[in-house]
């Protein structure tokens, strides 16, 4: 589906964000990439989105090469992107139109826009705030807005960066929820995070450091064996807590609790 | 707050269901005949149609005339211009300052009609949402020969619109960072000078930063300046050519008046 091949980006100012970067994400993945604020991820996702085009190597969606400016749209429909920061990505004034801004610009007639955009806010559970300004809307709820509008473009493969980092835990279970749910209807979701515990649902997790990939494989494994101080990334207490329980061998379960409520099933079984 | 200058309310009526394109000509048109109106039987004429319309689109007055609030310190000053500098009949005079009938006079008509251009325009953006301003601009602009100077008409309603939406963006920023500010020990009376750095320096920032995300989502949902459609159906309907019918026996009567 996507494959990035020996990718390097320098920005212009000098920083060099991704250097040599390998990695192929396959139809229907769940990918989590994590790392340290700075390592990458942001400049990673727009090169699959072709917001930012290589200074060295390739990046090539569904066969489109994104340095190919004619294919540039295309690639865009293919791969939706969620940003970080809740407040700067919306561009209509109310929600309803913040949806069919997407769909508008591929050109569609009206009464299919109007069914996108009503079908994503179903989705979404966002129905009732059609008339709402995003800008009063809770964090939770423009972060939903944002995905509605991504899913009004029907793409099939969703590029998450960061989009829970400014919410509270239960808005971030909300929209996870979402995005595992997107990705049981055949979604590829590339899922950039800070926070492991949300690698729940993860197939696959990539960490990156200093814009290199440092590791790439079963979250369960790299969490369990990786030496935390080369992660380069936090553990959150309760993967600590099962990395402890595991080297201690008080528990020996058949994959390696990544949560809260994963922990509490493992040590129900073991009582 | 959303009663901010000029905010789209959404809603139900007669006027919020009409077709963009019809209210932006009502608009030119009352535009037009505010700037005739040069005796006090026109202005009371046009507040008559404004109150009409007000009650037809079943709005309260205050967001009206909050709208106008910020303007407030303009029409003041207008009208004491008028005021002072009219020559005319004097009716109040004293060793600086003479105050003459004519003057009163115009400067009151003067004063009413700015205020009604901007209740007029306000009675637009509080009924139509700016994405159906902009969508029924740019068919207007459509037949102009902009794309042979290079510009789409597209690019200059989305820019349009596009400016409307950071207003309040950049309203809301100002007020995060004077709490910030102040909380921070700014004392904006005893140092204005030292305030109006603190505020406008990472007001700016922010903006820049601001604009580079969105003009980033904006990329990142396919934006292309030609073969765009709208959510908006747009299309005449009866009442649209109702509106139009009286403008132009609005019209006919101001050219045989
Ligand atoms: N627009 C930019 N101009 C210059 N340097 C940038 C720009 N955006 C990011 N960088 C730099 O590139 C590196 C990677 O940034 P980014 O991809 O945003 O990291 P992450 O998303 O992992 O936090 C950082 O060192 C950052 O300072
Ligand atoms: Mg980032």
């Amino acid at each position: 589906m996507i494959f990035i091949n020996n990718l390097s980006y320098r920005y212009p100012n000098g920083t060099l964000a991704l250097d040599s970067v390998d990695l192929h994400i396959r139809k229907g993945e769940f990918i989590a990439i994590a790392g340290k604020n700075g390592c990458g991820k942001s400049t990673l996702l727009r090169h699959i989105n072709g917001l930012l085009v290589p200074c060295e190597g390739y990046v090539v969606v569904k066969g489109m090469d994104t340095s190919d400016t004619s294919h540039i749209q295309d690639i865009r429909r293919v791969a939706g992107m969620v940003f970080q920061d809740p407040e700067s990505q919306f561009i209509g004034m109310t929600v309803e139109e913040d949806v069919a801004f997407g769909p508008e610009n591929l050109g569609l007639p009206p009464e299919e826009i109007q069914n996108r955009v009503d079908s994503s806010l179903n989705i979404m559970g966002m129905m009732g705030q059609k008339n709402h300004t995003p800008r009063t809307l809770s964090g939770g709820q423009k972060q939903k807005v944002a995905l509605a509008s991504v899913l009004a473009m029907e793409p099939e493969v969703i590029l998450f960066d960061e989009v829970t980092s400014m919410l509270d835990s239960m808005s971030r279970n909300d929209i996870l929820l979402h995005v595992k749910q997107l990705h049981e209807n055949k979604t590829t979701v590339v899922y950039v995070t800070h926070h492991l515990e949300e690698l729940v649902y993860a197939d696959r997790l990539v960490v990156m450091d200093k814009g290199r990939v440092i590791h790439d494989g079963n979250p369960r494994i790299i969490l369990r064996q990786g030496n935390p101080l080369n992660l380069g990334i936090e553990l959150p207490p309760v993967i600590e807590l099962s990395r402890r329980l595991c080297d201690s061998g008080l528990i020996t379960p058949a994959f390696f609790p990544l949560s809260v409520e994963e922990l509490r099933e493992v040590l129900c079984q073991l009582m | 707050m959303d009663s901010l200058f000029m905010s789209f309310v959404p809603g139900d009526s007669i006027i919020h269901r009409l077709d963009p394109r019809t209210k932006i000509l009502g608009l030119m048109l009352a535009s037009i005949c505010i700037f005739y109106a040069s005796s006090f039987e026109w202005i009371a004429l046009i507040a008559l149609v404004f109150v009409i319309l007000i009650l037809v689109c079943k709005l309260p007055l205050k967001h009206f005339v909050h709208s106008a609030r910020p303007m407030i310190l303009f029409f003041v000053i207008l009208f004491l211009m008028q005021l002072l500098f009219t020559e005319g009949k004097p009716i109040f005079s004293s060793k600086w300052i003479t105050i003459s009938y004519e003057g009163l006079v115009l400067g009151t008509i003067l004063t009413l009609r700015f205020i009604f251009l901007l209740l007029f325009a306000a009675l637009l953006t509080t009924t139509t949402s700016p994405s159906k301003i902009t969508a029924g601009i740019e068919k207007f602009l459509r037949p102009l020969p902009l794309k042979y100077m290079g510009i789409s008409s597209h690019d200059l309603a989305m820019m349009m619109s596009m400016s409307i939406y950071f207003v309040p963006m950049m309203y809301d920023n100002f007020r995060n960072l004077k709490d910030a500010q102040l909380s921070r020990g700014l004392n904006i009376k005893k140092d204005p000078v030292k305030a109006i750095i603190a505020l406008s320096v990472p007001l700016v920032s922010i903006s820049v930063r601001a604009a580079e995300d969105v003009a980033l989502a904006i990329e990142s949902r396919c934006y292309k300046s030609t073969g765009r459609t709208s959510v908006h159906m747009m299309g005449l309907k009866k009442n649209d050519y109702i509106c139009l019918f009286l403008y132009i026996l609005l019209i006919l009567f101001c050219i045989a008046y």
